[in-house]
């Protein structure tokens, strides 16, 4: 039981992390992220080069991972993003940009880094063992620890600083936001690049436990919508949430009904299909968001 | 901290071809569906003859099957909901066709309206639930249900789960009274054009039957819910009814797509439909065109053949090939068939 | 490895094949030998390792001087497709190979779309080589199709048993990814472990292929304390998480799979964890490489940077075709006259030491030659490297 519950609450901060940032983006621009998988993938490369290729210190490739994730955020969103909304009919038209957006990250991860699985190796050894009830290696409790420290920084920051405050006012409403003088335009940069950097970081740390490699874009991101369909779309806290319980849901499913073959996960769309059809909006969100 | 806005946007401007244009067949347009109609029966397979190019009858055959369930795709649009789960009613056609023809002996021409139709009742079952939904909600319920059909049909036991259903029959002889309508594919040389006869056969069907209900009074009725649905529902449109009925539409168009790929391939797996197609569908519907009838078969065309083209170049073709997505989506953000949008233009 | 120099060798290497094969060896006919598998996307790794040897070998033997087949001399070059692992691309993948004239293919990777491409196959006169273990796809009436590599239900066995009378296994657990092949794989598995008279303890449990982490998928495995874990058709991505998530549980036993891996991203993923680990390999174990292998894997890492180890299984499609060809000529526009010499076929095997030779097998599996006969290497990882556990033949 210990055991179940140590791995969920591990599988749902990394979760929750990547849930924050696709959340962030959506609650902004209204734009549902479907490259956000494939920024993961990214960050996880870049942590690798600068970690198993150049021999730097694993913070500096996490610190690379963020900052070149920031950029593409960014770039995506000032020239790509910004253009088609202002000139769509439909807002939903930017999904298919994203998807566009995702191939060719797909593609130059392909030609840049290849195709094969990469990993760094173990930032601390050793295992802990409490009496073989509870085992959890110890560079897991860091990732997991770091993870969580980040997701409570992150609320922080939107909480207390002036950017947050502004990006909490954009999500809100982005007219009377624009109105009371925010710069939606820088703003609505900074978050999209925020949310990129945040899969980045994820990929940057579980890079050193799970390795990384070119398929794991699409998936992520199909999980990522998940966990913010359980917590609800574009609330920072129904992201964390959804992070949370899916990771338990994983851990207690696949103990469970191990014997039973391929329904973990049939159970877990079930659940969430009878979920979301009582309750449309998720844990947290409001109404069609 | 929710965004307040509606996804759906600006009623005014969506679309003035078929779906604000009376559903009169003026001359004009008999004269370009008689063009239409000449091109993909007369003219392509002459093109086809003259520059030897066989292969392109199969890409072609799949733009049209791919096509019907895109359109499948679009007419749950027109209701105001992404659908990212037509991959899952494809796969499921797909597993109706090839469980009726191996394991009941049934003629592959009457599987097809039976997979179509057990695709339309499964959407009733499952759209009742999840229609309730809106915007993104929607739309990830909806990606969820592809990966939903491909873990059913892994472990449900008459779909032969792992190992999928492989040597089915190609599709036989279709008789009426006597009178042969389609020859027993297996008794012809190469059964290439049958198939493209008829899947684009199938195509101009569906896309008719679409162009009738986007002008009939349903479509009227799924226009107003479009737009809005409580005010829809207050003037007394039965707004559940009616998405219900769409999505069975919709599905039904994916269950006959998928049917009609089994028989070609004559093998189905659980991966023969797969989240991948689920998306592509759906861009087709945003690269032609949400507001035109006929997008989501220009959108299937360009991205189909787009990436067959596109072979030649080895390791970039993915580069070149979403590259070039991305800035068709920036030049023309509505949609390809936005070009002939006279009225409504750049917002 | 160096990722610059990869990039600068790839695109350099690129460039001049591309203009190489253009101008250099012009006076030779050309012969077009086909590859239909996947190449971008999720499972990628498979159909690059696969494309990259056939260009590594057709380069090589073009650098030669072409090969000679009957009267003529070929320069071979090889025309590849991206089937994004949708057995519907496959099918449009092998159209194009008919469309260029090509009677002979590698690939599809994958059951699905082995499956797909059967009739335009057949009805086009092209003999393809998948990477698949159905047995319906080499059994009559199919035709066509040749098993490019050893089928799990074959090394799976071989395997068991030296375990069962080298350690003394007894239990063995098995774990699948819950996608086709791998879990056909598994049950042909459990199947022959069973036949073997060993007790399998855990048969069921599965894992999506995105899993992030293996721990609560391997718990109730371990806790079925087996002596033998056994990945069935585990991709090299999965491998080393695999692995070290069984070791950090506790697990002591042996971990073998019946699939080709790559030794760097064993290393890179599990480090010391994956020791022991006992996988199928081709023959560039430093005891069983000739020196035809060595220079092979010389040239692929000169021309793509970094050499893949799942290469080694793959490097024998292209060599049959042309052997085969040289065998019989006739065969070279009519597959009719190549099913007609497999019955016979042999010539020597170039990539192994000794007198191993290549032949077409699987009579007692298929019913029928469609199966290229390479040897059967087991490889256990040690530190970093393969090094080869035993040697079988397989028919």
């Amino acid at each position: 039981m210990e055991q179940i519950l140590a791995n969920g609450l591990y599988l749902g901060a990394q979760y929750a992390l990547i849930a924050l940032g696709l959340t962030l983006i959506f609650s902004l621009m209204n734009v549902l992220n479907f490259a956000h998988g494939q920024m993961y993938v990214m960050g996880g490369f870049v942590t690798y080069t600068v970690v198993a290729q150049f021999g730097l210190p694993f913070i500096v490739g996490l610190l690379a991972s963020a900052v070149v994730l920031a950029v593409i955020g960014a770039v995506c969103e000032r020239f790509l993003f910004r253009t088609v909304i202002k000139r769509s009919k439909r807002e939903e038209s930017t999904m298919l940009l994203a998807a566009g957006i995702a191939f060719f990250l797909d593609a130059v991860i392909l030609l840049v880094f290849g195709e094969k699985q990469r990993g760094v190796p173990k930032i601390v050894d050793g295992v802990f063992n409490w009496d073989m009830r509870l085992i959890m290696p110890y560079d897991r409790i860091l990732i997991g620890a770091l993870a969580i420290a980040m997701v409570v920084g992150f609320i922080l920051f939107m909480q207390y600083s002036r950017t947050g405050r502004a990006m909490r006012a954009l999500a809100q409403d982005r007219m009377a936001a624009q109105l009371m003088g925010v710069d939606v335009d820088r703003y609505s940069m900074i978050g999209f690049a925020l949310g990129a950097m945040l899969a980045g970081i994820v990929g940057g740390l579980l890079v050193t436990i799970t390795g990384i490699n070119l398929g794991m874009g699409g998936p992520t991101s199909v999980k990522a919508f998940l966990m913010i369909m359980i917590g609800g779309a574009g609330v920072i806290s129904g992201a964390i949430a959804g992070g949370f319980i899916l990771g338990m849901m994983e851990s207690i499913g696949l103990t469970l009904l191990a014997a039973y073959g391929d329904v973990t996960y049939l159970a877990i769309f079930a659940t969430l299909l009878v979920f979301l059809a009582i309750r449309p909006q998720g844990l947290m969100g409001k109404p069609w968001g | 901290m929710t965004t307040p806005k509606i996804p759906n946007s600006v009623p005014t401007s969506f679309g003035n071809s078929a779906a604000s244009r009376p559903g009169s067949l003026g001359p004009a347009r008999l004269a370009g569906v008689a063009a239409f109609l000449a091109l993909v029966f007369v003219a392509v397979p002459l093109g086809i003859a003259a520059s030897g190019r066989w292969d392109f009858y199969y890409t072609l055959t799949s733009v049209a099957l791919l096509s019907i369930a895109s359109a499948g795709v679009w007419l749950t649009f027109y209701i105001g909901r992404i659908n990212i789960g037509q991959g899952a009613y494809a796969l499921a056609g797909g597993y109706v066709s090839a469980v009726l023809i191996t394991q009941v002996g049934m003629s592959f021409w009457l599987t097809l309206p039976l997979a179509g139709l057990a695709c339309a009742g499964l959407a009733v079952l499952i759209g009742l639930p999840i229609l309730r939904l809106r915007g993104v909600y929607f739309a990830m319920v909806t990606l969820v249900l592809t990966e939903v059909a491909r873990l059913s049909a892994l472990a449900l036991p008459v779909t032969n789960g792992a190992k999928g259903i492989t040597s089915i029959p190609l599709p036989g002889e279709l008789s009426v009274l006597g009178l042969t309508i389609i020859p027993d594919f297996a008794t012809l040389e190469d059964p290439k054009l049958a198939f493209y006869l008829v899947a684009v056969a199938l195509m101009c069907l569906s896309y008719l039957a679409l162009w009738r209900i986007v002008n009939s009074r349903l479509g009227h009725l799924c226009r107003s819910l479009q737009q809005n649905e409580e005010l829809a529902a207050s003037i007394g449109v039965n707004t559940a009814h009616l998405r219900v009925l769409a999505y069975a539409i919709s599905s039904f168009f994916g269950g006959v797509a998928g049917a009609m790929f089994v028989s070609i391939s004559q093998s189905i797996y659980p991966s023969s439909f797969q989240v991948a197609d689920s998306v592509n569908f759906m861009l087709n519907c945003f690269l032609g065109g949400l507001g035109y009838v006929f997008g989501p078969m220009l959108g299937t065309l360009l991205l189909y053949f787009g990436w067959d083209l596109l072979f030649t170049t080895g390791q970039y073709q993915m580069l070149i090939y979403s590259s070039a997505m991305i800035v068709l989506m920036l030049v023309l953000p509505n949609g390809l068939l936005s070009l002939f949008d006279r009225k409504g233009g750049g917002k | 490895m160096q990722r610059r120099t990869f990039i600068a060798t790839a695109g350099l290497s690129l460039a001049f094949s591309l203009t190489a094969s253009v101008a250099a060896w012009a006076e030779n006919a050309t012969l077009k030998i086909g590859f239909v598998g996947v190449t971008s996307g999720p499972a990628a790794a498979w159909g690059i390792s696969n494309q990259r040897s056939m260009e590594t070998r057709a380069a090589w033997l073009n650098e030669l001087g072409g090969v000679q087949i009957g009267d003529t001399t070929y320069n071979i070059e090889i025309v590849a497709f991206d089937d994004q692992k949708d057995p519907k691309r496959a099918i449009a993948g092998m159209e194009k190979m008919a469309q260029d004239g090509i009677h002979y293919v590698v690939g599809p990777n994958v059951d699905d779309g082995a499956a797909a491409v059967r009739p335009v196959a057949e009805q086009n006169g092209i003999m393809y080589f998948p990477y698949a273990f159905p047995k319906e796809l080499y059994t009559a009436p199919a035709s066509n199709a040749i098993l490019g590599m050893v089928a799990n239900y074959q090394s799976g066995p071989a395997i068991y048993k030296h375990l069962m009378e080298t350690k003394g296994v007894k239990k063995v657990a098995f774990v699948a990814a819950n996608e086709s092949d791998p879990l056909s794989q598994r049950d042909s598995g459990v199947e022959a472990a069973k036949a073997l008279g060993l007790e399998v303890v855990s048969d069921s449990v599965t894992y999506q292929v995105d899993t992030t982490d293996f721990t609560p998928v391997l718990l109730p495995v371990i806790q079925s304390a087996p002596d033998l874990l056994v990945l069935s058709g585990v991709s090299p991505a999965n491998a080393p998480q695999l692995i070290r998530s069984a070791r950090e549980l506790g697990y002591t036993g042996l971990i073998s799979t019946e699939t080709a891996q790559d030794a760097q991203v064993l290393q890179e993923g599990a480090g010391e964890l994956a020791n022991g680990f006992i996988s199928v390999g081709g023959a560039s174990t430093p005891e069983l490489a000739s020196d035809a292998m060595k220079e092979f894997v010389e040239r692929y890492t000169a021309m793509f940077g970094e050499y893949n180890d799942e290469s080694n299984t793959k490097v024998y499609a292209l060599e049959y075709i042309i052997e085969t060809l040289k065998a019989n000529p006739a065969a070279i526009d009519n597959v009719e006259e190549f099913k007609k010499t497999m019955d016979t076929f042999e010539a020597a095997n170039p990539f192994m030491v000794g007198d191993a030779k290549l032949t077409y097998v699987g009579t007692s599996s298929f019913g029928q030659k469609r199966q290229v006969s390479v040897p059967l290497v087991v490889n256990e990882f040690q530190n970093g490297a393969f090094q080869t556990l035993f040697v079988a033949k397989v028919d």
